[in-house]
């Protein structure tokens, strides 16, 4: 049997009532009851885990067995839902568990800066005609002349960049709100990626914004009266932050 | 018995490291000043919104809330007022709200209250713009505000202190648990922020390469300053895309050694003064230096901060 360790207040053995708790709190150096101390250290373990599991679930991918040949010796992957795959079986069920948690406090993020690789931006090209078919407004976002603050800027971009992920229909809403906005009957846009150049072109003198750097990647033509189906196509669930 | 006494005084000293890490009372200054630079951040983040409050927050704009709900899975648990709000007149009532809560908040005045405010608005704002037009600067925002909730955070450098010098009350500001609890979590959420992009960095060719951060400062829509002229000097574009990686991936151990936190800390002004300066980023930038705050020991910032701050409570409130 272990000894018992008189130095040790959380091992201590019996003492007079009166001077006990006291000495188990200013040895520990905290004037928290041990109890507190329990209850506290305990939604500690569950708060942290919490935020360390989010950006570990999001950095998994399923994956493939070593070796794994396609029926056929075919190149292309098996699908999605193929129970081909193996799941991170650990995070995916502990995000599950702390998914609401995670989402209250607005901490279920990936925290994935400029990973796995920089790229390039994302523009949004638009041009909005009257009834008339007469072009009242055009421009691109974002631009730095019309958004200041840079912070005012950074969320247009971010409005650019982050149509990729929310698909198709977000474009069509920027349209309808440019349409909205200038009092419009008909928008283009076109979703733009502005591409980098590489340390050789700089070195060559190509101009960060030659033409060919920019590639059109999607159009969208929206009219004021369309019907807008909010179920005619299937969306992405995304949880906010994930794997940004 | 031998395995058995030494497991047990082993789990015995882990208990005490435990208690001394998490329950030992700290000088609540370094959270105070946290609460400053956190609150003056969450401030302008929001005061920028009115540029086009309706265009972004709005019940449509941009993304229409029915949109946004539909992207997030309509899950009861990502909430935000604005998801309620029709009227442009309440959206403003909110906002308006919003910003004098974190104006007061970055002063210190009702500094308990404030905290929890400035915490459900952060996040109702965030939910709103998630995804949309968040980033980074959104999600090191909410984590300030629920930390400054959990802690004396107006102990210090407040308009709380000053009112209660001028009641006459000079008790001096009392190490507290609390203090220590909210610093502590600032520290470890940071360790795991950096551990995670470092690791997501692991996955990119031009991370492992030592090309990325060429690829990072070559961007126009990001760039404020010009570095293109590294493009003739790649073993410094190897080095800084090199030293960036490891030092997220290794912040998470090496920080909390006293030999090399000064050397950490040194480079997370580097990095982060990079990116605000050189991509455009400068509130995320400093958001992220803020956080790094967290470390200093609160003699180091009351020997920069005390000086000024006690000339402002001389000025308001007739005393030290």
């Amino acid at each position: 049997m272990a000894k018992k360790r008189p130095d040790n207040p959380e091992q201590a053995g019996p003492k007079p009532a009166q001077p006990k708790r006291p000495a188990q709190r200013v040895a520990s150096g905290t004037p928290w009851h041990p109890f507190w101390r329990w209850l506290v250290s305990l939604l500690l373990v569950l708060h942290l885990t919490a935020v360390f599991v989010a950006p570990w679930d999001l950095s998994t991918d399923p994956a493939l067995p070593p070796g794994y040949v396609a029926p056929g010796g075919s190149q292309q992957l098996p699908p999605r839902d193929s129970a081909v795959w193996q799941q991170p079986v650990v995070p995916r069920k502990l995000h599950r568990f702390f998914n609401y948690y995670l989402n209250l406090a607005y901490l279920n993020h990936g925290y994935q800066f400029f990973a796995p690789d920089p790229a390039g931006s994302n523009l949004i090209r638009y041009q909005v005609w009257d009834s008339g078919g007469a072009e009242i407004a055009t421009g691109e976002f974002p631009n730095l002349d019309q958004q200041w603050p840079r912070l005012f800027y950074h969320r247009h971009m971010m409005l650019a960049a982050q149509t990729g992920d929310m698909g198709e229909r977000s474009g069509r809403l920027y349209a309808k709100h440019l349409i909205r906005l200038h009092g419009g009957q008909t928008a283009r846009l076109e979703w733009v990626l502005h591409k980098l150049l590489s340390p050789k072109q700089v070195l060559d003198e190509t101009p960060m914004g030659a033409e060919s750097t920019f590639v059109v990647l999607a159009e969208i033509r929206e009219t004021a009266d369309a019907a807008f189906n909010s179920n005619s196509e299937e969306l992405p669930v995304a949880i906010p932050g994930a794997g940004q | 018995m031998g395995i058995i006494s030494d497991s047990r005084s082993y789990l015995a000293e882990a208990w005490q490291a435990w208690n001394r890490f998490w329950f030992t009372p700290t000088d609540p200054t370094t959270l105070c000043f946290i609460r400053v630079l956190a609150g003056a951040m969450l401030f302008y983040t929001h005061l920028v919104w009115s540029l086009d409050l309706q265009a972004f927050v709005g019940p449509d704009g941009w993304l229409p809330v029915d949109f946004i709900r539909d992207l997030q899975g309509h899950q009861w648990s990502v909430w935000s007022v604005f998801f309620w709000i029709q009227e442009p007149w309440q959206l403003w009532c909110v906002h308006i709200f919003a910003v004098l809560v974190f104006f007061c908040l970055m002063l210190g005045l009702f500094s308990r209250t404030t905290s929890i405010l400035g915490f459900l608005l952060a996040v109702s704002y965030a939910h709103r713009v998630s995804p949309g037009a968040f980033f980074g600067l959104d999600k090191i925002n909410c984590m300030f505000a629920l930390y400054l909730m959990l802690g004396p955070c107006g102990a210090r450098y407040s308009l709380d202190r000053i009112r209660r010098l001028r009641r006459g009350n000079n008790s001096p500001v009392v190490p507290s648990v609390s203090a220590n609890l909210a610093i502590r979590l600032i520290q470890l959420h940071l360790c795991i922020i950096y551990l995670f992009s470092g690791l997501a960095k692991m996955g990119g060719e031009n991370w492992l390469a030592g090309t990325a951060v060429w690829w990072a400062v070559a961007n126009p829509e990001y760039q404020s300053i010009d570095m293109t002229w590294i493009a003739g000097w790649p073993v410094l574009v190897a080095l800084a895309t090199h030293l960036t990686v490891f030092w997220e991936l290794f912040y998470c151990c090496l920080i909390w050694n006293r030999f090399f936190r000064s050397i950490m800390l040194w480079i997370a002004v580097a990095i982060h003064l990079g990116i605000a300066m050189f991509m455009g980023m400068i509130t995320f930038g400093l958001a992220m230096l803020f956080a790094n705050i967290s470390f200093l020991e609160p003699a180091t910032i009351r020997r920069w901060v005390d000086p000024i701050a006690g000339r402002i409570a001389a000025k308001l409130a007739g005393s030290q």
